[in-house]
């Protein structure tokens, strides 16, 4: 079989990130941990672009990944208008109802990426982040592109399954392990310095709080499913993408900025991942419907 | 809706160089800023990020508005570390002189008590933080007022992203003044509606339920209109060949010496971060006044 050359290339860079968070691993056992934080940063966005990589890797041949004129000309587009939505809803004054920010861009990079794929997904958030930041003359800052553009990447993961129940019984089964692994962890270790006093505090509160909310993500997946498998997919994938960007972007700028993790959480991921939920949550399912309306009137 | 780009011609020494060097210049400090927590080092990268911003002849009116706001979320994201910084910076400091000590405060219904303890190197850290996020923040600032965005798409295929994805910022870029139309069009037609952005009532699900007559026609028609593009793509037999693009970027003396510079940087920051250098640097003033 003949092996084609952006794969080979894949690989190339693929090794080459391993190699580079092998090198660090060594370094930091050689230098007991001490001297190695500084290049911290830079291990920590390659670890993430291995996980990236990684889940490319393993479904490479999936067509969800396939960039055609298509893909080409959508993700131009999503692009385009998050970066327009995003310079308008700053510009025209909006009202705000109590701390929830009326930010109703944020369903495009959802929505490209439930609908064309985590490629378009992926480009539109970031991109197009890039754009509005332009337009409003903010500047460029790489953690929190690459941050929208995983809030568009993740639910054009969907598409990586033979149906969209599937997908919903897989994000199932990744909720339950991954609430029970940390309450889990949390039992096992209850005890830790707490980030917002710096003594020996106990966590255990928390382990619950983490499986109530597990139960609640899974009860609502059930419910939402009952109305339509759309509506509880897009939903729930859109919510997965919203604290996978955004919690990449925030605690990032620990590192970035050298912020607590209590000011990431408190300052950055709970004011921006919140809001952005429930604009999403609202608009997402309208958009969709709207298009699988056009959809069907036109055939294409 | 006009929509108008931050960039204008200024004829600098910024913007006579080449969009990839300065990419590169622009990553290559950041990389390195992010390595070091003392306050000299950073004040070194805050000068040259000044530098630039100067060199690029930005005038305090156009960018007036982005440095109002960006000081306020700098100096809020500072309180926020310095109020609860303490289990958050172990990496930077690991030993504590206190200056004074505020509190305790008992908050009312709770009965919590909260205490600011002030010590030498959680200040020091906070003004570190400050200057690092206006290093990082001055060098990105300048970008986007300073690079034309018709050159984007060939400048990130130059720094080796495939020709499709270069394409498609290249597009991107060009669709926006058109949908800023189209937004402007179907704004005025619901409003001629009834419709009023301004004054939107309701609970927080209502108010950001009303916002789809502006979203989804937008949108949607956004989409339809692309199955047009994407047709007339395919029949120009898009993407079977390698691309060739209007304008052509080359790399002169000046954008080897930038980068040549920006690789030494980077390479010089992360050798002293191994060295342990670049820590953070509590001046003897204010241990003194520490009493240490």
């Amino acid at each position: 079989m003949a092996v084609q050359p952006g794969t080979n290339r894949t690989l190339v860079w693929f090794i080459v990130l391993v190699a580079f968070v092998v090198l660090l691993a060594l370094a930091s056992i050689f230098t007991g941990g001490q001297r190695i934080s500084g290049v911290a940063p830079i291990g920590v966005t390659a670890i993430g672009l291995i996980l990236v990589f990684g889940v490319y890797l393993l479904t490479a041949e999936n067509d969800a990944w396939a960039v055609g004129t298509r893909e080409v000309v959508y993700m131009a587009i999503g692009a385009a208008l998050y970066g327009v939505f995003n310079w308008i809803f700053n510009t025209i004054p909006m009202p705000s109802v109590s701390q929830v920010a009326l930010r109703p861009s944020v369903c495009i990079p959802i929505f490209f990426g439930y609908v064309f794929g985590p490629v378009v997904g992926f480009f539109t958030g970031a991109v197009g982040n890039i754009l509005g930041d332009f337009l409003t003359g903010w500047g460029v800052f790489p953690a929190w592109d690459i941050g929208n553009g995983l809030m568009g990447m993740v639910p054009g993961l969907v598409l990586l399954f033979i149906n969209k129940r599937r997908s919903l019984n897989f994000l199932t089964i990744v909720v339950a392990v991954l609430i029970l692994l940390t309450a889990g962890l949390i039992f096992i270790n209850p005890e830790v310095v707490g980030p917002w006093t710096g003594e020996i505090e106990s966590f255990q509160l928390w382990a619950w709080i983490f499986m109530v909310g597990g139960a609640v993500v899974i009860a609502s997946r059930f419910v939402l499913e009952r109305f339509s498998v759309d509506l509880a997919a897009v939903n729930l994938w859109g919510t997965l993408g919203i604290i996978v960007g955004i919690g990449f972007a925030s605690i990032a700028d620990i590192w970035i900025n050298g912020y607590s993790l209590a000011t990431a959480i408190i300052g950055e991921f709970a004011p921006a991942a919140g809001p952005n939920i429930v604009n999403s949550m609202i608009l997402t399912p309208i958009l969709l419907a709207a298009y699988e309306a056009v959809q069907a009137r036109t055939g294409r | 809706m006009l929509i108008a780009w931050r960039y204008r011609d200024r004829d600098t020494i910024i913007q006579r160089l080449d969009p990839r060097a300065r990419i590169i210049f622009m990553l290559a400090m950041l990389f390195s800023i992010v390595q070091f927590w003392d306050l000299r080092i950073m004040l070194v990268f805050l000068g040259i990020a000044f530098l630039q911003y100067g060199l690029a002849r930005l005038t305090w009116q156009e960018t007036r508005r982005v440095w109002i706001l960006v000081s306020i979320l700098i100096l809020v994201m500072t309180t926020l570390t310095f109020i609860t910084g303490r289990g958050g910076v172990q990496y930077a400091y690991h030993e504590e002189h206190v200056i004074t000590q505020l509190g305790p405060l008992s908050l009312p219904v709770v009965g919590w008590q909260v205490a600011l303890t002030v010590t030498a190197e959680k200040t020091i850290f906070a003004i570190s933080q400050l200057v690092r996020m206006y290093a990082i923040t001055t060098m990105a600032i300048t970008i986007p007022y300073t690079v034309d965005p018709s050159l984007y798409g060939v400048t990130f295929r130059g720094l080796g992203l495939p020709d499709k994805f270069a394409y498609a910022m290249d597009l991107a870029f060009r669709f926006v003044p058109t949908l800023g139309r189209d937004f402007s069009i179907t704004l005025d037609a619901q409003r001629a509606r009834g419709y009023e952005v301004e004054k939107l009532s309701g609970g927080l699900i209502a108010q950001i339920r009303k916002l789809a007559p502006l979203l989804v026609p937008v949108t949607i028609n956004a989409i339809v209109g692309a199955e047009d593009i994407i047709d007339a793509m395919d029949l120009r037999a898009f993407g079977v060949g390698p691309r060739t693009w209007v304008h052509r970027l080359t790399y002169h003396a000046r954008d080897k010496l930038l980068i040549a510079i920006s690789v030494l940087v980077f390479t010089g920051s992360t050798v002293l971060s191994f060295l342990g250098v670049g820590n953070l640097w509590v001046p003897q003033a204010l241990l003194r006044l520490a009493g240490g």
